[in-house]
């Protein structure tokens, strides 16, 4: 089929133009964008690129004529139906150019988005919560009504209030202290809230009334400084504590605890891990009763499958596990997270000892990926370290049981009938007691126990 | 309602008021025969004739003083500037005649020019065709200046610009010329909102965006971003620049506490210092942060392959909003 090419308006000030030179004669064979020929308009030689792939059938004027903006001036064979490569296809907008400019942007139809930054990741400054108080007034808004915006209102909009009238520092201090100054009565000029006010707020708190002591700040995030008037510093409960208070919330009332105790002999034990500490092949790592622990548990779980079980609410069901992620529990400066060494009871000591170095020394630096902390089926806490004997430690949610370590003390004991100085211990064991029976919890104990005294019993029980 | 680009909007306008007032009179280069470099006046020297359609010589300060004894003597002159950088020529006719007759002459004479000037970038033009001087006009009393961003607008507003008795600078976006956008070419005018009035084109909660002419539509896409981000942007298109309808801005402002004003104009004594200014007096204390102003830079216009650099752009925009709302920017760590 023919398609006609006619001089375009080339912008800015064109009504005609005049053919300086023809590049094709008829019954060449142009390619699209190839330069046909030039025109001379007001202000410059321009080079005319052809719109359309196809073989050259007429030229309609020749070199020197000047010619009306709109005129044919020349004409094409190409293949396929009218208008699939001319320029007035329905194809995707195209600057248009003028003779100042290559012209506008294009408008994209897809959805704005933003170029990836460099540090997108890093933490804000400072929050950005913007409170909606719910039970304002509805305002009238602002908006005109003649063009309908291109974003709908959202309702939450209509119904937010001005923010509390204060001052910069005063916000910043209400900040620091975490009041939310909405819930503030300013005493200043028409309502303004003053330093006074956030001041004497954060005093008249109903916490700790009676007894007004310093809270330190807690673990929980960078600590919040407070005026030296604070009796209290008021810490938003956020990140890993509360994380944490919700985990221990929901096992500590879903899961029936019970606790056991067994007092242990673990001389024979630790004289074992010296003994191991001396050979080369564990030269690399750090062996500690934790270490040692970690092995009983694995050896006790295999005898005793219940205690590395899960409760399914949902199925109705109760998964038991063929492998052991066994938790470690870890103060960092952050707060207490719990990572798990994936498929423990595959590892032998040195492994053991590695996976645990390796655990501590990432949650310490506040790195532990999500993966680490995802499902674990059985974990340990060695209170010991801070020289606490025993205690009745909190499931972690999605497990059957946890191991708290006491502290390994030189305590006089009976041995061989009389009474020794020998290295005791305290191991205490909480258990879901959907999950576990008695018979099943004190078993997986007294081998645990087991183990930690004679580490030659691991060949008796494994 | 009919669909049209903003040029053709603009065209209906200038057609309906030509039609409604025999003493509109269009100046100005080439809009004549030629019908203006972008079009804007197809077709008008064929129906109104060239007594009413006049193709001047390339001399902005004779259209304008043209215009000003046009205006003496009852007409209602609308001015062509071809280009934004084109209107240095006329500028001491506009600040020093058309800004101060009404007052000279104890409100005897009124001045009721419209001076219609394509502005902004982002044509990939140079310099002279890429400028953003509202500020001049902004700074001089005795001036309106007014910018329309979509066609609806494009068309209401230059009928009131026409309509009112006070000189009127019409900034046309001239990068949004082609952007097509329903049109009540119908509407009563006395309906439609006031020349002057600022409006939300966005509701949102997180903070304020203010902007005007050809940022709107990269604003509204700004806050579409900022949404799949968790942000919400209220976007308020000023409309007027001289004077500013401060009222949905300090309304606006006093429910977000943190506000980013954008244009393509350089930061230094723009309307973004100006805005902030006045918004931080009205609304000082409702800020939960320092307002921040997202502008092209303090340079002359750069060649055209460069101003995607220079021109506020979406990244740019959200990042001003970042830096208002406390979250990692561009900025972090070097901000006293």
């Amino acid at each position: 089929m023919i398609e006609e090419f006619r001089l375009p308006d080339l912008g800015e000030g064109l009504t005609e133009s005049e053919i300086v030179a023809w590049h094709v004669a008829v019954g060449d064979t142009v390619a699209l964008n190839q330069v046909i020929g030039e025109v001379e308009t007001a202000k410059a030689v321009v080079e005319l690129p052809s719109p359309f792939a196809g073989t050259v059938t007429a030229i309609t004027h020749e070199p020197g004529t000047t010619v009306e903006v709109g005129e044919v001036i020349i004409a094409f064979e190409v293949e396929g139906p009218a208008g699939a490569s001319g320029p007035d296809a329905e194809a995707p907008q195209k600057r248009v150019p003028t003779l100042v400019g290559y012209g506008a942007d294009p408008e994209s139809s897809s959805r704005p988005a933003r170029r990836a930054r460099a540090f997108a990741g890093a933490p804000a400054t400072t929050t950005t919560t913007t409170t909606v108080a719910a039970s304002a007034p509805a305002r009238l808004p602002a908006v005109l009504p003649a063009v309908p915006p291109e974003t709908p209102p959202a309702p939450s909009a209509r119904v937010q209030a001005e923010r509390p009238r204060s001052t910069p520092p005063v916000r910043k201090l209400a900040r620091d202290m975490g009041i939310n100054l909405e819930l503030l009565a300013g005493s200043g000029e028409r309502g303004l809230i003053t330093r006074g006010d956030v001041v004497a707020f954060a005093e008249d708190q109903p916490h700790g009334a009676g007894t007004p002591v310093a809270v330190p700040a807690s673990s929980a995030g960078p600590a919040q400084t407070a005026g030296d008037a604070a009796r209290e510093v008021r810490t938003p409960i956020k990140g890993v504590r509360k994380f944490t208070a919700a985990a221990m919330v929901q096992s500590a009332f879903t899961a029936p605890h019970v606790t056991e105790f067994l007092t242990v002999d673990v001389t024979a034990g630790m004289e074992f891990l010296a003994r191991l500490r001396g050979s080369r092949a564990f030269a690399d790592v750090k062996l500690t009763p934790l270490t040692l622990a970690a092995k009983a548990v694995c050896i006790g779980i295999a005898r005793q499958p219940s205690l590395n079980s899960r409760w399914d609410e949902a199925a109705q069901e109760i998964v038991t596990m063929n492998y052991v992620n066994l938790g470690i529990a870890a103060a960092t400066p952050r707060g207490l997270i719990v990572p798990n060494i994936k498929d423990a009871q595959a590892l032998g000591m040195h492994g053991l000892a590695e996976a645990i170095g390796g655990l501590s020394s990432t949650a310490r630096s506040g790195k532990t990926p999500p993966q680490d902390l995802a499902g674990g089926t059985f974990s340990i806490t060695n209170i010991g370290v801070f020289g606490i004997d025993a205690g009745t430690p909190i499931l972690n949610p999605g497990e059957a049981g946890i191991l708290a370590l006491g502290a390994v003390r030189n305590t006089p004991w009976e041995y061989q009938g009389g009474i020794a100085l020998r290295q005791v211990m305290t191991l205490s064991l909480s258990f879901d007691h959907r999950l576990v029976d008695g018979e099943q919890g004190s078993r997986f104990l007294a081998d645990v126990g087991a183990v930690m005294a004679d580490p030659a019993m691991a060949l008796a029980l494994s | 309602m009919s669909k049209l680009t903003l040029t053709q909007a603009i065209n209906a306008g200038l057609r309906k008021a030509m039609e409604d007032d025999p003493k509109v009179v269009l100046l100005g280069e080439d809009i004549g025969t030629l019908g203006g470099v972008f079009r804007v006046t197809d077709g008008l020297m064929k129906d109104f004739g060239s007594h009413r359609v006049i193709d001047t010589p390339l001399a902005e300060s004779a259209i304008i003083g043209t215009a000003v004894g046009l205006a003496y003597r009852g007409y209602r002159p609308v001015c062509e500037i071809q280009f934004d950088g084109f209107i240095y020529p006329g500028f001491d006719q506009i600040v020093s005649q058309v800004a101060k007759l009404h007052v000279r002459t104890h409100g005897k004479v009124t001045m009721p020019l419209t001076i219609r000037v394509p502005f902004g970038g982002g044509i990939g033009s140079p310099e002279h065709h890429s400028e953003s001087p509202e500020a001049y006009f902004v700074h001089t009393s005795g001036l309106r200046v007014i910018s329309a961003s979509n066609p609806q607008d494009a068309y209401t507003m230059l009928r009131q610009a026409i309509e009112c008795d006070d000189p009127v600078l019409f900034f046309e976006p001239k990068r949004r010329y082609h952007s097509k956008g329903e049109v009540d070419l119908d509407a009563d005018l006395s309906c439609a909102p006031a020349m002057g009035a600022a409006r939300v084109v966005s509701a949102g909660t997180d903070a304020t965006l203010v902007t005007y002419g050809p940022l709107v539509p990269t604003a509204l896409d700004a806050a579409k971003a900022a949404a799949d981000d968790g942000v919400s942007l209220e976007v308020i298109d000023l409309r007027s620049l001289s004077p500013i309808d401060y009222a949905p801005i300090v309304e606006s402002v006093r429910r977000t506490g943190r506000l980013v004003v954008t244009h393509e104009a350089s930061e230094t004594l723009g309307l973004g210092a100006e805005i902030v200014a006045a918004v931080t007096e009205r609304c000082f204390n409702y800020l939960e942060a320092a307002p921040v102003r997202v502008t092209g830079f303090d340079i002359p216009y750069p060649p055209s392959k460069l101003e995607k650099h220079h021109l506020p752009d979406l990244d740019r925009i959200l990042d001003g909003v970042d830096r208002v709302l406390g979250r990692p920017n561009s900025l972090s760590g070097l901000e006293g």
